[in-house]
């Protein structure tokens, strides 16, 4: 039934323009899924239901790609999920090898959001009353979690990584609180009651630090590439070097994108750190390991398609993009929940069946563009620098049309270039930034129904599972220091 | 890199003292049930203070004065003048308005980075700022800065 919704004339334009705007928006720096879906969401207003949310649907699948280009091509993601991709992705640009790096995500991608669509369809009831057990305690203890991995992630220097987050949580506190009303650290400053986006201070660390930094060293990391469409193919060395990797990650982010609050951002670091840890050789990781790009898109394509689990299913939104989704879902008439499955089939397993087709696009469109991205790259330095500078002061700007974000963004683009100097962990202040609200509201909740203080995580089976699991993923760079000082 | 830990690890640690300060100042501890709107940034302060402290010795104890990281000379001046044009750039978008602030910008800044012919220049400056204007103000309709001297 799905497919005769899905693929009338004008919903498979939908899901054209849906994929092609997509990856264009996540391409660009700054506008990333969340603001693409906002601002695409007034245009399907006019539209059918269905074809409004296969639309905007097809968007997020594709926007997860788009950011995929630039984070491997000029190391800023375009939008959060890409961050990771960065690490190893833009290390295989520099080697020459950007073809395959951007290859082997289409096909992790297309993988992982096919899957990610069968078992939407298959697991979805069990899942989401698995997921609506879920109190506060489980999803600080979730999130925890997600934080602590980032210090795995943070490079050579633990501390560092650790500073780093800690900052981003600080910097999550300022702005209004929900629970109290209390306007934190605002100094009085409207917009800083609204507290620090998330947007504006990524677009500022990864894209201005990046150009700052890029303009001292003269561009020295410069990239190399390969033109021949042959060669943006990744060899069979490389695809049977990630298929494992692949597969984790789709598995890995189905689940992780299922949980309410934890999108494709955290599934995506999740499938870096288990890559990573999983390895023969670790030090590979981060100078351009091919593994350390599959894994990753895999996770956040499988997560993306997850997140509509919950919206749908149980009107609760797996990240910010599908909130926005589900506020589009209300504007439309329609009542997300157990009851939408049963109501509105039409829409329910239109849109399923359009999430095929948009990945099946999505390989097609991508394949046959990146040659076309490759070679966007070979612009030189001197004229990409001011580019990307314009796209970052455009895209903090369309967030909320305010300056206000565009002088957040410089200031964060200052602050992103000493932490690259020095060693800091951009990625881990910016997923902390976004995860600290979120985190506070579950620790504070989780206190209220607890009668024995912070111990309540360590009372319920499955956040006492996550808490463990975060507290080992802290005690080990510890220990792995301990071990090297006793050396 | 060495005294750079040092620098930032004071800098921290007198962030944190303050951030723990004022939340306790303003903010309530423990509200009604729960815990109120101090709590986690005293923890947060708190945990942010031992993190500086441990850099701070980490950094008195290392012998090695390490890598210099200040930049110098051709790059240093790169750098500034990139930071201050993009500062000015912010600062007169209000005036100058999103699309033709960027065509000035793209002017100044290429033609300083890379010595490009004016009409390349010129060229490059001109589509950008017209993909600008087609995909944010013309097709996603985001309502640009107009500035003073063209609206639209």
């Amino acid at each position: 039934m799905g497919f005769g919704v899905a693929l009338t004339p004008f919903n498979i334009m939908m899901a054209i323009a849906g994929v092609m705007i997509g990856i264009l928006i996540g391409a660009l720096p700054g506008v990333g899924p969340p603001s693409g879906v906002a601002m695409l969401l007034p245009l399907t207003f006019g539209m059918d239901p269905t074809s409004g949310i296969i639309m905007l649907a097809a968007l997020y699948a594709g926007t997860m790609y788009g950011g995929t280009i630039t984070a491997v091509l000029i190391n800023t993601p375009g939008e959060s999920a890409s961050v990771v991709t960065c690490l190893d992705g833009y290390q295989m640009a520099v080697q020459g090898r950007a073809g395959p790096a951007l290859g082997i995500a289409a096909i992790g991608s297309f993988i992982a959001g096919t899957i990610g669509v069968v078992l939407l369809m298959l697991v979805s009831p069990l899942l989401a009353r698995w997921a609506l057990s879920f109190g506060p305690p489980e999803t600080f203890a979730l999130m925890l979690l997600g934080l602590t991995t980032v210090t795995l992630l943070a490079g050579d220097d633990p501390l560092k990584g650790y500073i780093s987050m800690v900052f981003g949580l600080m910097l999550a506190m300022v702005g209004f609180d929900i629970i109290s009303g209390d306007a934190r650290f605002g100094f009085g400053i409207p917009e800083m009651m609204d507290g620090i986006d998330f947007l504006p201070v990524a677009i500022g660390l990864f894209g201005l630090g990046e150009v700052l930094y890029g303009a001292e060293q003269k561009g020295a990391t410069q990239v190399k590439t390969s033109l021949k469409l042959r060669d943006v193919l990744p060899s069979l060395a490389d695809w049977s070097r990630s298929k494992w990797a692949i597969a984790r990650g789709t598995a890995m982010g189905f689940l992780v994108g299922v949980l309410p609050g934890a999108g494709p951002t955290v599934a995506a670091f999740m499938a870096y750190t288990v890559e990573k840890r999983l390895a023969k050789e670790p030090e590979k990781f981060g100078k351009g390991e091919i593994k350390g790009v599959a894994g990753p898109e895999s996770a956040n394509n499988a997560a993306a398609t997850a997140a509509m689990v919950p919206m749908l299913t149980l009107g609760i939104p797996g990240s910010a993009t599908t909130a926005i989704m589900l506020g589009g879902l209300m504007m439309w008439g329609l009542r997300p929940g157990p009851m939408l499955f049963e109501k509105n089939p039409q829409f329910v397993w239109g849109l399923i069946a359009s999430q095929y087709i948009a990945n099946v696009l999505l390989l097609i469109l991508s394949t046959l563009f990146i040659p076309l991205f490759v070679r966007a790259v070979r612009i030189p330095y001197s004229i990409l620098m001011p580019l990307i500078v314009v796209f970052c002061v455009t895209g903090a700007y369309s967030l909320k049309n305010n300056v206000w974000d565009v002088g957040m963004m410089l200031v964060f683009g200052v602050v992103g270039y000493f932490m690259k100097k020095l060693g800091y962990s951009p990625a881990a202040l910016v997923l902390a930034l976004v995860l600290g609200p979120l985190a506070e509201r579950a620790l504070r909740q989780a206190l209220i129904i607890s009668d024995a203080g912070i111990f309540i995580l360590f009372m319920r089976p499955i956040s006492a599972t996550l808490t463990v699991l975060a507290l080992v993923a802290i005690a080990v760079p510890v220990f792995r220091a301990m071990k090297t000082r006793a050396r | 890199m060495r005294s750079a830990d040092r620098v930032t690890a004071v800098l921290l640690f007198a962030l944190s003292v303050a951030f723990v300060a004022g939340a306790l100042k303003y903010y309530s501890w423990w509200g009604s049930g729960g815990p109120g709107s101090a709590f986690l940034p005293f923890w947060l302060g708190l945990v942010m203070s031992c993190l500086a402290l441990g850099m701070l010795v980490r950094s008195l104890k290392d012998p090695n004065l390490g890598a210099s990281w200040l930049p110098r000379g051709e790059g240093l001046r790169d750098m500034l003048v990139v930071l201050g044009v993009t500062i000015a750039f912010v600062a007169f978008l209000n005036v100058t308005g999103m699309v033709i602030g960027t065509a000035i910008y793209l002017l100044i800044l290429v033609r300083y980075l890379g010595r490009h012919p004016w009409w390349m220049t010129v060229a490059i400056a001109l589509a950008a700022a017209g993909f600008n204007w087609l995909v944010f103000v013309h097709w996603l309709r985001v309502p640009m800065p107009e500035g003073i001297i063209w609206t639209f």
